[in-house]
C-alpha cells in the first residue's frame, strides 16, 4: 500500500487535465470526475493511514537532476505527521468536490471550477508527501496558484481579481522567506532532505544564530500561508472565491500548510528557543487580533475568515509553546469544524442570496438541516465540553500554561471568549429572530450533495476530539510519537482548572451573544456606543490594509514612478546628450573644412609639434 | 555527411532566401508558406545535428576547420603567416542555443503572418538574421564570431526600421547605435587579443590565457591586460543583454519592432550576450572574472530590481515586458557572478528560459494587437470571456515568468539565487525582493488584460489553429524544462564543468 501513495496526489491531476479537456462540456456530470478520482484518492490515503498507525513507514527518492557533485532529489515520504494531513486533505477534498456539484449548479465554467479543485488538491497532496523542502517549495507554490485561480474563479469581477492577485503577492512575500530559509539550510547542511537538515541539527552542526535565523526565514513562509499576523490581509479578501473554496483552501487545508510546515520542519524549532517564542507569540497575537476584527463583521464569509485566522494563531502559539500534538490536534478538529461552517454557511448563502448577516434572520425554521449543522460547528469551535474544539483548545491552553508563557496563555482564553461570542453573534442573528429582507421567500434547504458532506463533517466535527483525550486515550499523541520529531517530555497537561476557565469563557461568550442578539436585553449598539473609537477601530480591520496601502504600495508605486522619471530624463537623457555632443562636434569638424590652406597648414605644423613633443618627452617610447 | 553539417546547418536559411528569389513578392500566401518552411529547414538540421550530437562529450563536436585568409607580416622576427581559419564547432551550451534559435526563429517566421507588406524583402531579411544567429553560435573564432555577430545587426535594422511601429526609425537608429558602439569595442579587444596571441581560436585563446603569469610575460600579456580586456568584454555584452544604465535602446526595440521580430529579439539576440559574457569572460579570463564576481553581481541585483520597479507602473504591456526581460537578464548575472555550479547552471537555464518565455509572451501580444489595434493595458478587459485559450495561455506564460515551480522560469531562478547565496548572502536576500515584484507587475499586467469586466474590442476571436501551434509549443517547452531539468542540464553539463573547472569551482 505504502508504495504506492505517490499516486494519491496523482489522481486529482488527472482530473485537472480531464476536465481542462472538458472544458466546453455543458454537462454537469463532469463534476462526477473529480468526486471520482478525489475518492480513489481519498480511499488510498485512508489506506495510507492506516497502514501508517501499524507502524510502518516509507521513503522513496530519486535523483531529478544532478548539479555538479550534488544530487538534487524528489520522491515521497509517508510518516504519521503527513499521513494525518493525506486523510485531512483527501477527505475534506472529496466532500467540498460532492458539495460542489450542487453549489456551482448553472454555472458557466462549471467543469473549469473542477478542473482547479483537482489541480489544488494535486498540489495540496504533493506538498504533504515531499521529502524534502525544495519539493515542498514547489508544491507550497502551486497550492498558491490553485488558491489565485479559484479565488479569481469569478474573474470577470474586479473584486475577484483584486483579491486574488493580493492572496498570491501577499503570499510570496512569505515564501520569499522560506526561499531564503531553505537555500541558507542547504548551504549549511548540504541537502534539502529533511532527515539531514534534523540530523545536522542533532550533530549541532549549525551556530545557534543560523539555527534561529533560518527557522525565522521558514517561519515568514508559513506566516504568509496561514494568513498569521502581519501577512493576514489577504485571508479575510479571499472569501470573493466560490465557497466551497473557502472551506476547502482557506479554512481546512492551505492555510493550515503553514501550521504544518511549522511541525514538519519541528526538529529545527525546537533547536531555537527564541523562534519559538516567535511562534507564539506571533501566534497569540493573530489569535486575539483576528477574534476581535470577528466580533463586528457584517459578512458571514469574513466573520468565518478571521476566525480562521484566529484558529490558525492557536495552532502556531501551540507549536511555538512547545505543544506540538496540541498544534496538530487542533489543526485536525478545525478542519472539520470551518469546513462545516463554511459549507453551512455556503447553503445559507445558496439559500437566500446574500452574505450580509443583516439581510439574514429566522432560517432555523426553513433550513432544517443546515441549521442544526451550523450550530454544532459553532458549538464546536466555541469549545464547548464535549466537542472536538473542547479538547484541542484546552491542550492548547495546557501547553501554553504548562510551558511557562503565562500572558499567551491569558490572551488565548480572551480570544477563546471572542471566539464564542462572535460565532453565537453569528448564529443567532442568521438562524433565530424574524425574517429580514426581500430574500427570505422561496428559501429552501440545499440539496442531498450538499448536505450529505455537511453531515458527514458535522459527525466529526462533533467526534474527532476523541482522538486525544485523558478520558479515553490519547490516541493522537502515541500516533504522532512514531514520528520523527521527539515529543517534548514532561506532561503538557496543565492544572485542572484550565478546562474549567476555558469552558467558562466560552459559556460567557455563548451567553453574552444570546443577552444581545437573542434577547435583546443589551442592546445591539451598546459596545459600539460605549466605546466608540475602539469599535471604529475594530470595525475598520484596525486599519491595517489602509495602512500597507500608505506606506507599501504608496511607496513602491512612487518608486516606481521615481524611476520612470530617472529612466527618461537620466539614463536616456545622457544618451540624448552624448548622441547631440557627437552631432555638435562633427559640426565644429565641418566648419574646420573652410578650404583655406593656410588654416590647414596651421594645423599640421600644430600636429607635428605636438608629435615631436610626446617623442622627446616619453623618450622615444611609441617609436 | 557529417563533416559539413554544421556548415549545411547554418547558411541553410540562405535556401529560403533563393526560393523566395523566385516567387513574385506581390503573392503574400506564398511568400508567408515558404517563410515558415524556409525556417523548418534548418529546424530539421538542427535536429539532425541534434542527433549526430553525443551527449555527455566535453570536446568540441562536428567541427570543421578551413584555412579561410592568410596574410604575411614582416616583424623582426622575420615574415610571419598569420592565417584565419573558417572554424565552427559546437559544444553543449552552442548546442542547446542553436536549437533555442531554430525553434524560435519557426515560431516567429509564423507570428510574423501578421505582417502587413513587403512580404519577400521581410522574410529575405529574416533568413538571413537568422543565419547570423546560427552562426554566433557555431563559430569557434573571433573573427567569424563578429562577422555573424554583425550580420545580425544589419538585417534586425531594417526589420525595426521598415516594420516596426510608429517610431520604429527612432528605436532602429538606437539599436544600431548602441549595437555599434558596442561592435566598436568588441573588434578592438579582439584584435587586441589576436595582436598578443596570434590566434584566434576560442580555445586556443582560452588555453593561452591559462599559462602561469611567467610565461604571459614572455608574450607581454600583463594581468592588467587581461583585466582591461576582460572590462571591455563585459561592457561590449553589457549593451547587447542589456546592462543597466544601457537599456534604453532595448526597451524602444521591444516596444517599436514587429511582435514576431521582438520574439527574436528577445529570445535570441538579447541572449549573445549571455553567451558572450560566459564564453569569452568567464571562459577566457577566469581569475579577472572571479575577481570582478561582486560588481556583476551587483549590476545583476540592480538590474532585477530596476527593470522590476520600472515595470510595475508602466500603462503599455510591451514596456512592462520590455523591463521585465531588463530584469530577467538581472537573473544571469548573478547567476554567472555566483560562479558556482548552480549560478551557472541557473544563468543559462535563465537565459533558455527567458528566450522561450518572452517569445511567448510577445506572440501572444502580437495576437492581442491584431485583435484590438493596441497595446496599452486600459484598451483591455476581461479577455479571459471571449478568448479564454488565449488568455489561458498569457496567464500561464505569466506565471513562468515569475517563476512557478514546475515552469523553466523557476529553475533558472531558483538556481542563480541558490548559487549566489552561498558566495553573497547579503546581496542575493537584497536581490530576492525581485521575486516580489515580479509577481506584482506580471499578475497587474496579466490581470489587467485577461479578467475583470470585458471592454470592446474590434476583434475577439480566440487563437487560432495557426496560433496555436507556436503557443502550445512553447508552452509545452516551458513546462518540459521545469518538470524535467534534467534534459538540459545533461547537454549543457560538461561545458559548463570546463569553465567551472577554470573558475574554480
Amino acid at each position: 500500500m505504502l508504495q504506492m501513495s505517490w499516486l494519491i496526489p496523482l489522481f486529482p491531476l488527472l482530473s485537472f487535465i480531464l476536465l481542462l479537456l472538458f472544458r466546453k462540456s455543458k454537462s454537469e456530470s463532469t463534476a462526477w470526475i473529480g468526486v471520482l478520482l478525489t475518492g480513489i484518492s481519498l480511499v488510498m490515503s485512508i489506506g495510507v493511514f492506516l497502514a501508517v498507525w501499524q507502524g510502518e513507514g516509507i521513503k522513496t527518492e530519486g535523483t531529478w537532476f544532478q548539479m555538479g557533485e550534488r544530487a538534487i532529489t524528489m520522491g515521497f515520504e509517508v510518516n504519521p505527521l503527513n499521513a494525518l494531513m493525506l486523510v485531512i486533505v483527501s477527505l475534506v477534498s472529496f466532500l467540498v468536490h460532492l458539495y460542489s456539484k450542487g453549489y456551482m449548479h448553472g454555472d458557466d465554467r462549471f467543469p473549469v471550477f473542477f478542473a482547479y479543485l483537482g489541480l489544488f488538491s494535486f498540489a495540496m497532496l504533493g506538498l504533504v508527501l515531499s521529502p524534502n523542502l525544495l519539493q515542498l517549495y514547489m508544491f507550497w507554490e502551486l497550492v498558491g496558484l490553485g488558491s489565485f485561480l479559484l479565488i479569481g474563479f469569478y474573474y470577470f469581477k474586479p473584486e475577484a481579481k483584486a483579491a486574488a492577485k493580493k492572496a498570491f503577492v501577499m503570499t510570496r512575500i512569505g515564501d520569499v522567506g522560506l526561499f531564503i530559509g531553505m537555500v541558507l539550510l542547504f548551504w549549511q547542511v548540504g541537502s534539502f532532505e529533511y532527515d539531514e537538515i534534523f540530523a545536522s541539527v542533532k550533530n549541532g552542526d549549525l551556530s545557534s544564530g543560523m539555527l534561529t535565523l533560518t527557522a525565522l526565514c521558514i517561519f515568514v513562509g508559513a506566516v504568509g500561508k496561514s494568513g498569521q499576523l502581519p501577512l493576514h490581509t489577504w485571508l479575510p479578501d479571499a472569501m470573493e472565491g466560490p465557497t466551497p473554496v473557502s472551506a476547502l483552501i482557506h479554512a481546512a487545508t492551505m492555510v493550515a500548510a503553514g501550521v504544518y510546515l511549522v511541525a514538519a520542519m519541528y526538529p529545527l524549532f525546537q533547536a531555537s528557543e527564541a523562534a519559538l517564542t516567535v511562534v507564539a507569540v506571533v501566534g497569540g497575537l493573530t489569535a486575539i487580533f483576528a477574534a476581535s476584527i470577528g466580533l463586528m463583521q457584517k459578512d458571514i464569509k469574513r466573520v468565518l475568515a478571521y476566525s480562521t485566522v484566529s484558529q490558525l494563531g492557536y495552532m502556531m502559539l501551540a507549536l511555538g509553546a512547545s505543544g506540538y500534538v496540541a498544534g496538530i490536534f487542533h489543526l485536525t478538529t478545525h478542519a472539520f469544524f470551518k469546513a462545516l461552517l463554511f459549507l453551512a454557511a455556503g447553503s445559507v448563502i445558496h439559500a437566500v442570496h446574500t452574505q450580509n448577516i443583516e439581510e439574514m434572520g429566522g432560517l432555523w425554521k426553513k433550513l432544517r438541516i443546515t441549521g442544526p449543522l451550523f450550530l454544532i460547528g459553532a458549538l464546536a469551535i466555541s469549545g464547548v465540553p464535549l466537542l472536538s474544539g473542547f479538547f484541542s483548545k484546552d491542550e492548547i491552553l495546557a501547553s501554553t500554561y504548562a510551558d511557562g508563557k503565562y500572558g499567551l496563555f491569558w490572551l488565548a482564553v480572551i480570544a477563546a471568549f471572542m471566539t464564542a461570542f462572535y460565532m453565537f453573534r453569528l448564529f443567532f442573528i442568521v438562524f433565530t429572530g424574524e425574517a429580514r429582507g426581500e430574500t427570505e421567500k422561496g428559501v429552501h434547504e440545499s440539496p442531498g450533495v450538499m448536505t450529505f458532506p455537511m453531515i458527514v463533517l458535522g459527525v466529526l466535527a462533533v467526534v474527532a476530539g476523541y482522538l486525544n483525550t485523558t478520558w479515553f486515550g490519547t490516541f493522537l499523541s502515541d500516533y504522532l510519537a512514531q514520528g520523527a520529531v521527539e515529543l517534548p517530555h514532561g506532561d503538557h497537561h496543565g492544572p485542572a482548572w484550565i478546562p474549567l476557565v476555558a469552558t467558562l469563557a466560552a459559556a460567557l461568550g455563548i451567553a453574552l451573544a444570546y443577552l444581545i442578539y437573542q434577547r435583546g436585553t443589551l442592546s445591539r449598539d451598546w459596545i459600539t456606543r460605549s466605546l466608540p473609537s475602539l469599535s471604529d477601530v475594530i470595525y475598520n480591520k484596525w486599519y491595517i490594509d489602509e495602512g500597507y496601502d500608505q506606506t507599501v504600495v504608496k511607496g513602491t508605486r512612487g518608486l516606481s514612478k521615481l524611476g520612470v522619471l530617472f529612466d527618461r530624463y537620466i539614463v536616456d537623457g545622457l544618451v540624448t546628450a552624448v548622441t547631440t555632443g557627437v552631432q555638435r562636434l562633427g559640426r565644429v569638424g565641418s566648419r574646420v573644412q573652410n578650404g583655406q590652406v593656410q588654416s590647414y597648414g596651421t594645423a599640421a605644423i600644430f600636429g607635428i609639434v605636438i608629435l615631436l613633443l610626446i617623442v622627446a618627452l616619453t623618450g622615444g617610447y611609441f617609436s | 555527411m557529417n563533416a559539413w553539417l554544421l556548415s549545411i546547418l547554418i547558411f541553410s536559411p540562405l535556401l529560403g532566401v533563393l526560393v523566395l528569389m523566385f516567387v513574385p513578392s506581390s503573392d503574400e500566401k506564398s511568400i508567408k508558406w515558404l517563410g515558415v518552411l524556409g525556417t523548418l529547414f534548418p529546424l530539421g538540421i538542427a535536429l539532425v545535428v541534434l542527433s549526430a550530437f553525443k551527449m555527455g562529450g566535453d570536446e568540441l563536436q562536428l567541427t570543421e576547420k578551413f584555412s579561410w585568409i592568410s596574410y604575411e607580416v614582416f616583424q623582426s622576427k622575420g615574415q610571419v603567416s598569420y592565417p584565419i581559419f573558417y572554424e565552427i564547432g559546437v559544444n553543449g551550451l552552442s548546442m542547446v542555443l542553436i536549437l533555442l534559435t531554430a525553434v524560435v526563429s519557426v515560431l516567429a517566421a509564423i507570428a510574423s503572418f501578421s505582417i502587413k507588406q513587403n512580404w519577400k524583402s521581410y522574410f529575405i531579411l529574416f533568413f538571413l538574421l537568422e543565419m547570423g544567429m546560427l552562426g554566433v553560435f557555431a563559430a569557434q573564432n573571433l573573427f567569424l564570431f563578429f562577422i555573424f555577430f554583425e550580420i545580425t545587426l544589419i538585417p534586425m535594422f531594417f526589420l525595426i526600421g521598415r516594420w516596426g511601429y510608429l517610431e520604429r526609425e527612432k528605436a532602429a537608429y538606437s539599436f544600431l547605435i548602441y549595437n555599434g558602439v558596442g561592435s566598436a569595442i568588441l573588434l578592438i579587444v579582439f584584435v587586441a587579443l589576436f595582436m598578443k596571441t596570434g590566434t584566434m581560436n576560442f580555445q586556443e585563446l582560452a588555453y593561452t590565457f591559462s599559462l602561469p603569469q611567467a610565461e604571459l610575460n614572455q608574450l607581454f600579456i600583463t594581468k592588467g591586460f587581461k583585466m582591461g580586456m576582460l572590462i571591455a568584454l563585459l561592457v561590449a555584452f553589457a549593451v547587447k543583454l542589456p546592462v543597466f544604465p544601457l537599456h534604453s535602446w532595448m526597451v524602444r526595440v521591444h516596444v517599436q519592432a514587429p511582435p514576431a521580430i521582438v520574439m527574436i529579439h528577445s529570445g535570441i539576440l538579447l541572449k549573445i550576450g549571455a553567451y558572450g559574457v560566459i564564453v569569452f569572460g568567464a571562459g577566457m579570463f577566469p581569475d579577472q572574472f572571479k575577481s570582478l564576481a561582486f560588481v556583476i553581481g551587483l549590476f545583476g541585483v540592480i538590474n532585477l530590481l530596476y527593470g522590476a520597479f520600472l515595470a510595475l507602473t508602466q500603462t503599455d504591456v510591451k514596456r512592462v515586458l520590455a523591463y521585465s526581460s531588463v530584469s530577467h537578464m538581472g537573473i544571469v548575472l548573478i547567476g554567472l557572478a555566483a560562479g558556482n555550479t548552480s549560478g551557472m547552471t541557473g544563468a543559462v537555464f535563465q537565459v533558455v528560459s527567458h528566450g522561450l518565455i518572452s517569445a511567448l509572451l510577445f506572440f501572444l501580444i502580437g495576437a492581442l494587437y491584431e485583435r484590438s489595434g493596441s497595446s496599452e493595458l486600459s484598451a483591455f478587459g476581461g479577455v479571459a470571456k471571449r478568448m479564454p485559450i488565449l488568455a489561458g495561455v498569457f496567464l500561464a506564460g505569466g506565471l513562468a515568468s515569475l517563476g512557478l515551480p514546475g515552469m523553466s522560469g523557476f529553475i533558472s531562478e531558483f538556481m542563480a539565487f541558490l548559487g549566489l547565496f552561498e558566495k553573497m548572502p547579503v546581496l542575493a536576500a537584497v536581490g530576492t525582493l525581485g521575486l516580489i515584484l515580479t509577481a506584482v507587475y506580471v499578475l497587474r499586467a496579466v490581470l489587467s488584460i485577461t479578467f475583470g469586466a470585458e471592454k470592446e474590442m474590434p476583434e475577439s476571436r480566440d487563437l487560432s489553429s495557426s496560433e496555436r501551434v507556436p503557443a502550445f509549443v512553447l508552452l509545452a517547452a516551458i513546462l518540459f524544462i521545469g518538470i524535467y531539468p534534467a534534459w538540459l542540464n545533461d547537454m549543457l553539463r560538461p561545458t559548463l564543468d570546463a569553465i567551472l573547472l577554470g573558475l574554480g569551482g
